[in-house]
Parts: structure tokens; sequence; C-alpha cells
């Protein structure tokens, strides 16, 4: 750690002005973050509406939730999310990186064309590909017609099989910009001479890449991977719109089977379950990964 | 910027067929990544094209298009009904009234924590650092139901200010995890220096942490504007009244009404995409920097 103090004597005065520094931030944080916590921690041992008193029932809920096979499609298609967004976004934005971290006509305009889509709202983004996926007006279907080519020619969001496949091509469109950000931002990092050694060394392009730029950009890849599993266990809004979930639960995530069981089963107390299993996945997963690789990739801290 | 933005998405056709202008260039020096990035960028076009063209469908005879892509007789039709028929104007504005007060409490309550987490002795460091990134991990779907109960019983359910809040606080994390690496990167001697002169310490945070950390602030204000203004969650179960409903949620609350004008409904995505992307084009420059800061 890189923490200084300056005078050790006025410790107590100091510890005034770094409360009161922190006084808003902690505030808000217990209203918003720390009490939902426990919130669902308490909801999720109720049988409740979500409006007339709930009754309590242990850990019912959750013997509930893991005899559901709901639960089991959401962890399927968790881990497909996870499996098939990461990797390719951070192949296909490793590889723009390169070759937009060198000076070229038109970098601006490259580097914006890949990103935009990840600045756009799901709303706007869950629309328009459903737009693209139509089997009647969609651009795939229509180029399908146009071209004899007739496997074109499907509804891919409304196939049970091909739907959540069709939801994680949305998502590395959406996303491989940020990929792309992130290893531009950790290419700025690596040491110019450390790449002109190379050089001198007569290591090959390929050879540079394999063996020096893509080690040293490890912190990247174990942002991106932790972001990315984050990210697949949280999904929600992209499948909402696109989905919300179906057809027949073929795309449902833990989030959007938690907000169906909340808002429209008014199974308070069951998706209070559901959100609780959900952080604890998600709390498990972070950690085990700072416990494998230290937690510098996440702090910016060296250690 | 306006024009600019419209540019990056009205230049789409153009850049489409990209390997066009490229390949005279390569008489010249040409450089070989062009024949990767322009089909590869152009594929990546494809859906922004087509949100800007069925924007453009005539509002009498919606069907004929060009691969479903762009209409043969584009019309500004959509734009003019919506601005007219719909209280849409009322929905910018609240996007507006959620945004840019959750990204200067965003910035202001995230970069104070920064500082007093990079520079000031303080009690229980790890603890609120560890529950920072706990919060990055939280998922909003799961806080939801009581954040519905928390803004009922501070009476700021169906009020943009509750929305503010939550936002502000959900932001926090991000904003203090890549300002506290920026602030941890100025030079400790500066802060003793400003000390030992007798500057207060919000004085020393104001003027010399603040002005030194601009591309790292940069980076999360693209980030919490995106946030705050593409949300349509909480909004979706926190606001009854149309009249307070941002721009994210007409596409959804209206999907029934827009089955039978597919180009008025296009024109209301190009509405909501129109600001962010000029703010993201603003601070483009500042991105890749500011993020190394905070990655490095």
């Amino acid at each position: 750690m890189s923490d200084h103090t300056v005078q050790k004597h006025t410790a107590p005065r100091e510890w005034l002005a770094g409360t009161l520094f922190l006084l808003p931030a902690i505030v808000l944080f217990t209203i918003f973050v720390v009490y939902p916590i426990v919130y669902n921690f308490q909801a999720s041992t109720l049988d409740w509406d979500g409006v007339n008193p709930g009754r309590f029932v242990g850990l019912g809920n959750y013997t509930r939730l893991f005899q559901d096979p709901i639960f089991l499609t959401t962890l399927k298609n968790s881990g497909w999310w996870i499996l098939l967004t990461i990797i390719p976004q951070a192949l296909i934005g490793f590889f723009l990186a390169m070759l937009l971290n060198e000076k070229l006509r038109g970098r601006a305009i490259y580097r914006a064309i890949f990103f935009i889509p990840a600045v756009l709202s799901p709303v706007v983004v869950g629309i328009v590909w459903q737009r693209i996926f139509d089997p009647f007006n969609g651009v795939v279907a229509k180029l399908g017609r146009a071209t004899g080519l007739d496997f074109l020619v499907h509804g891919y969001l409304a196939d049970p099989k091909s739907a959540i496949f069709a939801a994680i091509v949305v998502n590395v469109w959406m996303w491989t910009g940020f990929s792309m950000l992130f290893y531009l931002a950790g290419l700025q990092l690596i040491d110019s001479s450390v790449l002109a050694a190379a050089k001198i060394d007569g290591a090959g392009t390929w050879r540079t890449i394999r063996s020096i730029i893509w080690p040293l950009l490890r912190q990247t890849h174990l942002s991106l991977l932790l972001l990315g599993i984050i990210g697949s266990l949280k999904t929600f809004e992209l499948v909402y719109v696109l989905t919300e979930g179906g057809p027949n639960h073929a795309t449902e995530m833990l989030p959007t089977y938690t907000f169906k069981q909340a808002f429209q089963l008014q199974s308070v107390g069951y998706a209070s379950t559901i959100s609780v299993v959900l952080l604890l996945i998600a709390v498990i997963s972070s950690l085990s990964m700072v416990r494998a690789f230290g937690s510098g990739f996440l702090t910016g801290d060296e250690k | 910027m306006t024009a600019d933005s419209k540019a990056i998405l009205a230049a789409a056709p153009p850049a489409r067929t990209g390997s066009g202008p490229v390949r005279p260039r390569r008489r010249r020096r040409p450089h070989w990544a062009h024949a990767v990035l322009a089909p590869l960028a152009g594929l990546w076009l494809i859906p922004l094209v087509m949100v800007v063209g069925l924007s453009l469908l005539p509002t009498s005879n919606p069907g004929t298009t060009a691969l479903g892509l762009f209409p043969q007789e584009p019309s500004l039709g959509n734009y003019v009904q919506i601005w007219t028929n719909n209280p849409i104007l009322r929905n910018l504005v609240n996007s507006l009234l959620v945004t840019v007060p959750s990204v200067l409490l965003v910035i202001l309550f995230g970069s104070m924590t920064a500082f007093a987490l990079a520079r000031l002795r303080v009690p229980l460091k790890a603890v609120i650092f560890g529950a920072l990134t706990l919060a990055l991990i939280l998922p909003m779907s799961s806080i939801v139901v009581a954040t519905f109960k928390i803004l009922q019983a501070m009476g700021l359910y169906n009020n943009l200010a509750g929305l503010v809040l939550v936002y502000t606080a959900l932001g926090l994390p991000f904003a203090v995890i890549i300002i506290r690496t920026s602030f941890l990167a100025v030079p400790p001697e500066l802060y003793e220096a400003a000390m030992l002169d007798g500057a207060s310490k919000f004085s020393v945070y104001w003027k010399v942490y603040l002005p030194l950390s601009r591309p790292a602030l940069a980076v999360v204000a693209i980030w919490q504007s995106m946030s705050s203004w593409n949300d349509f969650l909480l909004p979706l179960v926190t606001l009854e009244d149309n009249t307070l409903k941002p721009l994210t949620l007409i596409p959804l609350a209206y999907r029934g009404t827009f089955l039978s004008q597919p180009g008025a409904l296009f024109a209301i995505l190009v509405l909501i995409s129109i600001p962010i992307v000029v703010v993201f084009l603003l601070v483009q420059r500042h991105l890749v920097n500011g993020l190394s800061g905070a990655i490095k």
C-alpha cells in the first residue's frame, strides 16, 4: 500500500477530517447497498408476497430453489454466457487494441465505432437486435432470402434452442469495444524499451505479441475476466428487453428470474432467496479470483 | 457536437462499403490493417445504420426497405410526430434531471472518499474499501425490491430525487476505485508541502488533487452518465406518473402503440442514444489515459 500519513500526533483530528470526507458516501452506501443486502437475507427466510405479513419458513425457500429446474437453467445459461462472451470479447478486443494502438488513419473513428455499442442503453440495443433477428423484417432473414441461405431465415430469439446464443451474440457486439478500451489502456503501460529490446534481439511480430505483450497484459486479462464473470451473473437488462427470459425460460438468468418472482408472481421471499444465492455466487467467484491472483488487478495496487 | 454524433451514425452507409475508399489508398502507402478493420467496422455498424435507417421510415408506407436496414424513401416524419404528439420533451428533461445530478454527486462524493482513502488517516480503511468492492459485484436486480421499500419509507417513491440517490450510491464504488488510483499517483510530497504551507485538507483536495485527476474524472463521468441515462429497471419499478418517466421507459411503456408505427419507435431509440454518444465523443480522448491510470 502506498498510503501516506503526515503527522502521527494529530491522529484524532485526522480521523475527524477523514470521516467528514467519507460521510456522504457512508450514509448513501449504508442505506442503498448495505441495508438491501441485509433485507434480502431476512426476506429470504419468509413466505411473503411483499405486502401482507410474511410467514417464517426458515431455509424452506433455499430447499425449494435447489429443487427448482429453472434454477438449473439459469446456472447453465450463466455458464454459456461466461464462456461465450468473455473469450470472444477478449480475443477480438485484444486484436482491435493491437491494431488501433498504432498510428493509423481513422484510428479515432474505428475506436468510436467499436465502443459506441457499449454506451447505448440496453433498451436501444435490445429492441434493435430483436428487429435484426426478426424472421420477417429482420436484416438476417432478409439476407437469407436474398442469398438463398435458408438457415438465416429463422426466429433465433423465438427458438428455445438458439435464443440464449442469439442473446450472447448481442452481448458480444455490445461489449467487445469495452475490452478493446481496456487493452488499449493496458498497452499504454507497457514500456516501449522492452519492445525495442525484443526487436533488436530479432523477435518477430507474432513472437513479440505472444511472449511479451500478451503476458505483460496479465492484469488487464484478469480485470476483464472478473468483470466478465460478474457481468454475466448480473445480466438482466439486455435479456429482459430481448426475450424477458423466454421463450419458456430458455434465456432465463438469475436476475431475470428474481425480477419475475418479485414483480410478476409477487413471491418476494423466493425472489430474495434467488438474490442471496446470486450474491453469494458472485462474492465467492470474486474472492477466489483475488485469492488465486492477488488483488492488484482490482485495486490497482502493486502487490 | 450533435453534428459530430450524427456524422458518426449517419456516416454509416459509406463506411459499410469501406473497402471501396480504402483500396485506392492502398496504391500509395497501404496499411494492411484497414483490410481487416474496415470490414469488421462495417459489420459492427450494421445495427447502428439500422436504427437510424428505420427511424427515417416514411410514416405512411413503412414496409419498403433495403434489406430491412434503410428506407427507400427516407423521411423525417417520425421525428416530427414524436416531437409533436407525445410529451417526449418532458421525458428527455426527466432523463437529464436524473443523470446530471447523479454524475455530479458521484464525482464529488466519490473523489472525497477516494481522497480520504488515499491520503488521510481514517479508521477501518480496509473495511470501507472491502465494502466498496463488494458493492461492485452487487446486481441492481437483487436490491431493487429493498430499494423500492426504502424509497417508499423515505417518501421518495414516484420521485426523481430517489433515483438520483440510488444511482449515486451504486456509482460510488467504481468512482472511488478509479479516482483513488489516480490520487495515489500524485506525489505525496505535494500533499506534505501544501499542508506545511498551512493549506486545509479540503483545499488540497479541491485545488490540487481534483484538477490533477481529470482523466480519471472523465472516465467516471462517462461511466456514470451511461448508467444513469441508460437504466430503465429502477424507473420501471419506482415511478408511476407518466410525466416523471425518463426516455428509456418510453419504448417499453408504449410497446403496443409502436407496433403500428415502427418508425416512431426507432426515432425514439435514436433520441435516447444521441446525448450519450455525444458525451462519449466529448470525453473519448481522455478515456484511454484515464483508464490506464486506473488499471496500472
